[in-house]
């Protein structure tokens, strides 16, 4: 029985397809507009980054491939046998340059896509704070004065200064992994068995390169 | 916003007429099993006193303030009511004690897959007797019933948690670096189990066992490589060398082939102290059901005794049967219709038939 394969065609599409294919594994091109693909042994589930760890939860993929700041903001239930090792940023707090270093109000007030995981920040280091959930363009809330910083993930941090941003806290250091279902794992071993090893290959000599 | 009359809550569940018949059909499979291996039925308290359910589950119970002033909760699981009436009611009874139960519990769960507030769990557990002999037999147990109900191919992943325990007990961890590491071990984060390691100072051997037990997974064979792997750590050999001897016993009872070994199986690990296990399917993307040894939890009732047991999810294997469309509901038979010129005619043939044992739908009198 074939394996089916969540991920998106977003930022880690083209270092997955680099791993599957340096481990030997077919691998989908991103023409065409089809949501399912098969090639060989894998099913490929095209599907919105975001929801790759729901996908792979629910067992309809049996594993993904997603970015460690989606992964943990979903705090899916599943395995992550492997950091793939590209796609490297960080979840970052990002603040207007210039801002004074307290803000004018006792609750600082934080925009974000990732407000699970910006909760945990701030509220963790019993820092009070009120959480605004946006969908993107985040760097706005703060120009525009809707919010007094935002978490966001940086890559080169080049959005940031062109907005009038500058990263004062690290919040995660992220990478893509790969998520396996749980019970894939146990009771599809024999697929998912030799999908692992291949791909911890790949980024073995990968490392070593 | 405005609630209609007709709306129900999140997480609660309704079966009718087909569902309900095909629901009960699994359940007394299952419970023909537990009855098979003599155990008896226990049908404890729909709630009680809230610091009966101590633990992970605490902040998951829901908990009401009775008319005197005590706190307390509805069940939230079987287990810790089976063991408080152990070490109670049933405080005469010599060990080994043997119940089953089948029933509803109910906790706060964030939406997430296969989880509702409102469950069905069919369990049973062991309490007290000879460890290894009740390890063996509650896996045994829990494979017979997968089969009864009419599960294919599941496979029980077994683990230890003495492993885990036993290679970060006495390297000097603060209880919250140990909690963070059992999380990312649990995920198989093997990257993230090194970080945190690193950031706890911890190296050596015992970092490297930790770092190990994220991939120790798969066929038997995993339990030479992780002996070989921890051989330095006494008290891990000496988990594995327990799990051994139940897989052993398991595999000469012919049910080698569907047991699988994860080491890094570390959930729990406030409540279970030995074997865990988990039973999982292709079809289904949870497990179906799971359980473990709790040597500890008597003793918070004062009645100090090692325990073993298990529970299935009688919504998980309703799902798993219905995706492997093995679940058929047991037909509905047909009913005589009755009617008659007048009800009391009507109804004096009715209870006739239904003194023969007939099944009848009752029209009642012409009009």
């Amino acid at each position: 029985m074939s394996l089916a394969v969540a991920l998106s065609k977003g930022k880690l599409f083209r270092g997955a397809g680099d791993r599957f294919r340096a481990a030997g594994l077919p691998f989908p091109d991103a023409e065409g507009r089809k949501l399912v693909v098969e090639q060989g042994e894998l099913r490929f589930l095209f599907v919105k980054d975001v929801d790759v760890p729901t996908y792979v939860e629910h067992g309809i993929a049996d594993c993904g491939i997603v970015g460690s700041d989606v992964l943990r903001e979903a705090d899916a239930d599943v395995y992550e046998p492997l950091d793939l090792g590209f796609g490297r940023c960080r979840l970052a707090v990002a603040r207007p340059q210039g801002a004074p270093a307290e803000p004018r109000h006792a609750t600082l007030r934080v925009a974000t896509k990732y407000p699970r995981l910006a909760a945990a920040h701030f509220l963790g280091q019993g820092r009070p704070a009120e959480f605004v959930k946006l969908s993107g363009s985040v760097e706005l809330a703060c120009v525009l004065g809707l919010a007094d910083c935002i978490v966001d993930v940086v890559e080169t941090g080049a959005t940031l200064r062109e907005n009038g941003l500058r990263v004062v806290e690290t919040v995660l250091e992220c990478s893509a992994r790969l998520v396996v279902n749980r019970a894939s794992y146990h009771a599809r071993r024999d697929a998912v068995g030799p999908l692992l090893r291949a791909l911890q290959a790949a980024c073995a000599q990968e490392v070593g390169a | 916003m405005t609630r209609g009359t007709t709306q129900v809550p999140p997480g609660v569940q309704c079966f009718v007429g087909d569902e309900a018949r095909r629901r009960r059909a699994i359940e007394e499979r299952v419970v023909a099993v537990f009855e098979g291996w003599d155990y008896e039925e226990i049908i404890p308290p729909l709630y009680d006193y809230a610091d009966a359910f101590g633990g992970a589950l605490s902040p998951r119970t829901y908990s009401f303030v009775g008319r005197d002033g005590a706190l307390l909760a509805l069940r939230p699981d079987f287990t810790s009511l089976l063991a408080k009436i152990a070490a109670g009611r049933l405080a005469h009874r010599e060990p080994p004690i043997r119940l089953y139960y089948s029933g509803e519990v109910l906790r706060f769960e964030p939406p997430r897959a296969g989880r509702q507030n409102e469950l069905h769990q069919m369990g049973l557990e062991r309490l007290g007797g000879d460890a290894r002999t009740a390890d063996a037999e509650v896996v045994a147990i829990a494979a017979e019933c997968l089969d009864a109900a009419g599960a294919r191919d599941c496979v029980l992943a077994l683990g230890h948690v003495g492993v885990f325990t036993g290679l970060t007990a006495g390297c000097g961890l603060a209880g919250v670096d140990v909690e963070r590491l059992r999380e990312a071990l649990g995920r198989k984060d093997q990257g993230g189990v090194g970080e945190l390691l690193r950031e706890a100072g911890l190296s050596g051997e015992p970092a490297a066992g930790v770092r190990r037990l994220a991939s120790l997974a798969g066929d038997a064979r995993v339990l030479d490589e992780a002996e070989r792997a921890l051989a330095f750590c006494p008290s891990a050999l000496q988990a594995l060398a327990e799990l051994k001897a139940v897989a052993a016993a398991l595999q000469a009872a012919g049910l080698g082939a569907r047991l699988s070994f994860d080491l890094a199986e570390v959930r729990g690990l406030d409540y279970y102290t030995g074997l865990v296990f988990r039973a999982y399917a292709p079809d289904l993307g949870f497990e179906v059901g799971g359980g473990g040894r709790y040597d500890r939890l008597l003793a918070r009732f004062g009645r100090p005794m090692p325990a073993v047991g298990f529970m299935l999810g009688l919504d998980r294997l309703a799902a798993l049967l219905e995706r492997q469309e093995n679940g058929e509901a047991p037909a509905r038979p047909a009913a005589a219709e009755v009617k008659a010129e007048a009800l009391g005619a009507a109804l004096c043939e009715a209870r006739s038939r239904r003194g023969r044992g007939e099944r009848v739908r009752f029209e009642g009198g012409a009009s």
